[in-house]
């Protein structure tokens, strides 16, 4: 296990290279963020100074070297909107989004899980079509339709929900859904192809010999079994999440990571969108990583 | 036929498929019965039926099969009657299941104690600690070595011939009175089937619980049964104790079987295979259903479909070969030649 | 008794009826045999259906649309739609804000959206397909960076990637198509790269090979044509993804720029007028909606007749 682990983490060093690489050399092709950061009127030596100061005339090799070293520490310069260290800034905004990723992601777990199993034990009765069906669709449903849609129905004509903003139980309700509901739709239908495959298996079988209950064949015997590829599933989601999350924050005015990464990106505050997509990078490869862990302890086949 | 020592008793068992491209009738009006301790196989080419009759039995068909027609009487219980709620009383306890693939048959993510206790817990009104010990015991009497430690292991650390054995200990667990062994030593070593037979059938007799083997092997037959069934294309062709059936097959189809497994003796013997395939249910032949593979198919074969008559000793046979009133008629046609030999 | 317990496998099925029924349309010819299999696949039907409704709306836009794309009634601002109460007869799903015509403007943004759809999943393709065919077929250190920088993209949600791209390059369809296209061709590389794998140990690509075949000749007459069923369904279904993320993008105001028009960005001018005005933001979602079901319905139905092995799932 402990070796496993190792392994694992040293492979996690290339991919955060990269990544890191990929964002600087991005914005270093964006160009001067000195014309934004001074006033129109300054003059050509000021604009030098500032560039001297940034380090802005180095190679692209040192100043990706100074990037990195930088990263390292959270250190990503200072917004100049804010005027202020960026990477506190996103860290202001981390519990945020964390509230409303694990709200969703609690949605569409109570939610997927019960329907897959559902639908494979009643393969291709109304049930099942029903889950099936409601599953590509909620695949087909742009997020930010449906929260507007719930903002519509439940929000502004029955006002049972807050429009936006965060704050209550009440206020989580409408975003986690709409985020949940993409997440949950995928869920559903690989819980369900698993666990068709899973009931296919001869313990199962072996199971309803003993004489069983059809609850302990399903969810002891084929349940625990479809669930090792699941915590994959739910894992490769984090991303579909955090994308989805950077949307439905911006339809619900959520305070996230999301919100103000958006608005960064339209005010080309560089120092901010480079703090918030390392963040959230380093946050999907660590839920990544736990997953995997996970895989590995749940089932006993995987040796160290 | 009401008898004391019978425990099960099936009738005219039909159980058919409904697939999108119509009704498959797998199992078509099968009748045997099996005494109490009794050691009974049936066997029989894949596709003859022989492992839906048995899952029939254990009520385990699944969609798109069902049980259509016919009875299983089980002491005084016909289960073709019985919901699944009725059946899992029966499941475990007093009917017990072993199948083909020891490697795939346990499950992987729960230890072998857990699965072996559940079926003690199931059926015995024991708390976890006496069915723990139950367990143990049971593993120790299919002779695996160091049964406590193999308690708390997982299926994946064990040979298949453990696992068989471990499969064995966990369908005796509840002292069934039947046991259903499907092909329990087809994917094992030939080495180790032999122990494994051997361990069945002592463990049977020592606990009187009856077997219906369920196989294509029939070394297998030879070595642990009393009584042999031979079924084709969902229908029991031939029935008789196992050493007339070897000493003196009636049906052309089992003398085929038998041609067709090596034997010690004769080794320099050319074996020979029965021509053909078992047909499927969308290509069933008329009259006979074997007639387009049997060496002795008479024209009275190809239009009339023969029943399961009783001869001498209580075996029962399906061939119009052993009716003398057809066979006469044959005779008469053909002037005498080629009479097929019984 | 009879009991389903679950449904599936018939122990001993005495007959394969698919693959027989297969074999059966094999015979006939191969345009009979994939109109036999769509029909018998319902949503396969409607997909097909609803994509090329969808497409021939998209080319002949200009044809279809009542009213120019911004073409404003002043007299008409806010109009319901019209069968709706208070609705005018000319504005069948009425008018926004500024008093363009709403179902125009969905038929323009429907060329936006298979263009920007279409385009960028090329764009995808090509990298992708080249990325994995030459790193899966000559493999070594060409393979070893190819993969790292999948994992690498993959480990960050596209979207991000799409936002910094978006932050430097200014908005605008041309900026999209290459914005989601150079990061979107790691779902191909992946998958044909596996692909490529299994096909380059098969026997007839062993002989051409030992007879001294080129390289490029043998990926492009035996690997290529392999790898291409599974090609064609991942990019259908990335149109389909693709048309969401689009539209997302234009709804966060930095994907399709006015004066084009974009569901996204329709949809981000309704929600502004959401408490009174409920069609300026139903309509263009629906649209959406409606097309990429259509499109993931034509995906599944591609895959299960592409690769028998997933039916059902």
């Amino acid at each position: 296990m402990k070796r496993f682990l190792i392994q694992r983490l040293l492979q996690l060093i290339p991919v955060l290279i990269i990544m890191t690489f990929i964002v600087f050399s991005l914005v270093y092709v964006a160009g001067d963020p000195v014309a934004l950061m001074l006033p129109e009127e300054a003059s050509p030596e000021d604009v030098a100074r500032v560039q001297e100061s940034l380090g802005l005339n180095e190679p692209f090799y040192v100043q990706y070297g100074i990037f990195l070293t930088n990263a390292v520490q959270g250190d990503f310069g200072q917004s100049y909107r804010y005027n202020q260290d960026a990477m506190s800034i996103v860290l202001e905004r981390v519990p945020a989004t964390m509230e409303l990723a694990i709200a969703s992601m609690i949605f569409a777990t109570i939610i997927a899980i019960p329907m897959g199993i559902w639908s494979a034990t009643r393969r291709n009765t109304f049930i099942d079509l029903f889950i099936t069906g409601s599953s590509v669709l909620g695949k087909a449903m742009p997020n930010f339709w449906l929260g507007i849609m719930f903002i519509l129905i439940l929000a502004v004509n029955t006002q049972i929900f807050p429009v936006s903003g965060r704050g209550t139980f009440m206020h989580v309700v409408l975003p986690a859904i709409t985020l949940g509901t993409a997440v949950a739709a995928e869920m559903t239908r690989l819980t369900r192809s698993n666990m068709i495959e899973i009931l296919q298996q001869d313990y199962v079988r072996t199971a309803k010999a003993k004489g069983v209950s059809n609850g302990i064949v399903t969810y002891k015997h084929s349940f625990r079994n479809a669930l090792i590829p699941v915590v994959t599933i739910m894992a490769l989601q984090t991303s579909t999440l955090v994308g989805g999350a950077i949307v439905t924050e911006q339809v619900f005015a959520w305070p996230g990571i999301g919100q103000l990464l958006v608005q960064a990106v339209n005010a080309r505050d560089m120092a901010i969108v480079q703090a918030a997509v390392f963040l959230i990078a380093l946050l999907v490869i660590f839920i990544n990583f736990i997953a995997d862990v996970l895989y590995r302890l749940l089932d006993p086949r995987i040796k160290y | 036929m009401k008898d004391e020592n019978q425990l099960l008793n099936v009738s005219n068992l039909q159980t058919h498929f409904f697939t999108e491209n119509g009704t498959v009738p797998s199992v078509d009006g099968v009748s045997f019965q099996v005494n109490k301790g009794e050691l009974v196989a049936i066997v029989g080419e894949s596709g003859s039926g022989k492992s839906v009759t048995s899952l029939s039995i254990m009520g385990l068909v699944e969609d798109p099969g069902k049980i259509v027609g016919g009875d299983i009487m089980f002491e005084d219980k016909n289960l073709a009657t019985y919901t699944n709620k009725q059946m899992r009383k029966i499941r475990g306890n007093d009917i017990a299941m072993i199948f083909q693939e020891p490697l795939t048959s346990l499950n992987p993510v729960f230890t072998i104690g857990n699965q072996l206790r559940e079926a003690i817990l199931q059926h015995q009104n024991v708390d976890k600690a006496t069915a723990k010990k139950m367990s143990i015991d049971m593993l120790t009497q299919v002779g695996i070595p160091r049964a406590d430690k193999v308690y708390n292991s997982f299926p994946h650390s064990l040979s298949g011939g453990m696992r068989q054995r471990v499969m064995i200990a966990m369908s005796l667990s509840c002292n069934p009175k039947l046991l259903i062994a499907d092909e329990p030593t087809t994917a094992l070593d030939v080495t180790i089937q032999a122990q494994i037979l051997e361990l069945m059938k002592d463990l049977v007799k020592k606990m009187d619980t009856a077997i219906i083997l369920i196989t294509h092997d029939l070394g297998v037959v030879a070595e642990l049964v009393d009584r042999v069934i031979v079924m084709y294309a969902g229908q029991v062709v031939e029935q008789s104790d196992v050493f007339t059936l070897f000493k003196d097959p009636k049906h052309p189809y089992t003398k085929g079987l038998l041609d067709s497994t090596p034997k010690i003796q004769d080794l320099n013997e050319e074996l020979i295979s029965i021509k053909g395939t078992v047909p499927t249910p969308a290509n069933m032949p008329e009259g006979c259903r074997f007639h387009p593979r049997c060496p002795h198919a008479m024209d009275h074969c190809i239009s009339h479909e023969p029943q399961l008559e009783t001869m001498e000793n209580g075996r029962e046979v399906r061939c119009w070969l052993f009716d003398e009133e057809v066979m006469e008629h044959e005779r008469q046609k053909s002037g005498n030649e080629g009479t097929p030999q019984k | 008794m009879s009991q389903q317990v679950t449904p599936e496998p018939i122990p001993e099925p005495p007959v394969e009826p698919t693959p027989e029924s297969k074999r059966r349309l094999k015979k006939s010819s191969p345009i009979t045999r994939w109109a036999k299999l769509l029909l018998k696949s319902k949503t396969g039907t409607v997909g097909l259906f609803i994509v090329l409704v969808v497409f021939i709306v998209g080319i002949f836009a200009d044809q279809l649309a009542p009213f120019g794309v911004n073409e404003q009634n002043y007299a008409n601002m806010l109009a319901p739609p019209s069968w709706a109460e208070g609705g005018t007869s000319e504005h069948f799903l009425g008018t926004d804000n500024l008093g363009r015509d709403i179902l125009s403007r969905i038929i323009y943004g429907t060329t936006i959206s298979l263009l920007v759809g279409i385009f960028s999943v090329v764009v995808a393709g090509v990298l992708g397909m080249a990325a994995g065919l030459f790193s899966g077929y000559y493999g070594g250190w060409l393979d070893t960076i190819t993969m790292r920088l999948v994992d690498a993209f993959l480990s960050i949600p596209n979207i991000l990637f799409i936002l910094v791209i978006l932050s430097v390059l200014n908005p605008g369809i041309l900026t999209l198509i290459f914005a989601i296209g150079v990061t979107n061709w790691v779902i191909y590389a992946r998958l044909i790269r596996g692909e490529v794998l299994s096909v380059k140990e098969r026997e007839y690509v062993k002989a051409a090979k030992s007879i001294g075949t080129k390289n490029m000749t043998i990926i492009r007459r035996h690997i290529l044509p392999n790898v291409f069923s599974t090609f064609i369904v991942i990019s259908t279904l990335s149109v389909a993804t693709t048309i969401i993320l689009e539209a997302s993008l234009s709804f966060l105001g930095m994907g399709v720029q006015p004066p084009d028009v974009s569901w996204g960005y329709m949809l981000a001018d309704g929600r502004d007028y959401l408490a009174t005005n409920w069609w300026l933001a139903t309509f263009p979602g629906l649209a959406i909606t409606i097309t990429v079901l259509g499109i993931i319905f034509l995906g599944d139905w591609l895959r299960d007749v592409l690769d028998p092995r997933s039916q059902g799932r």
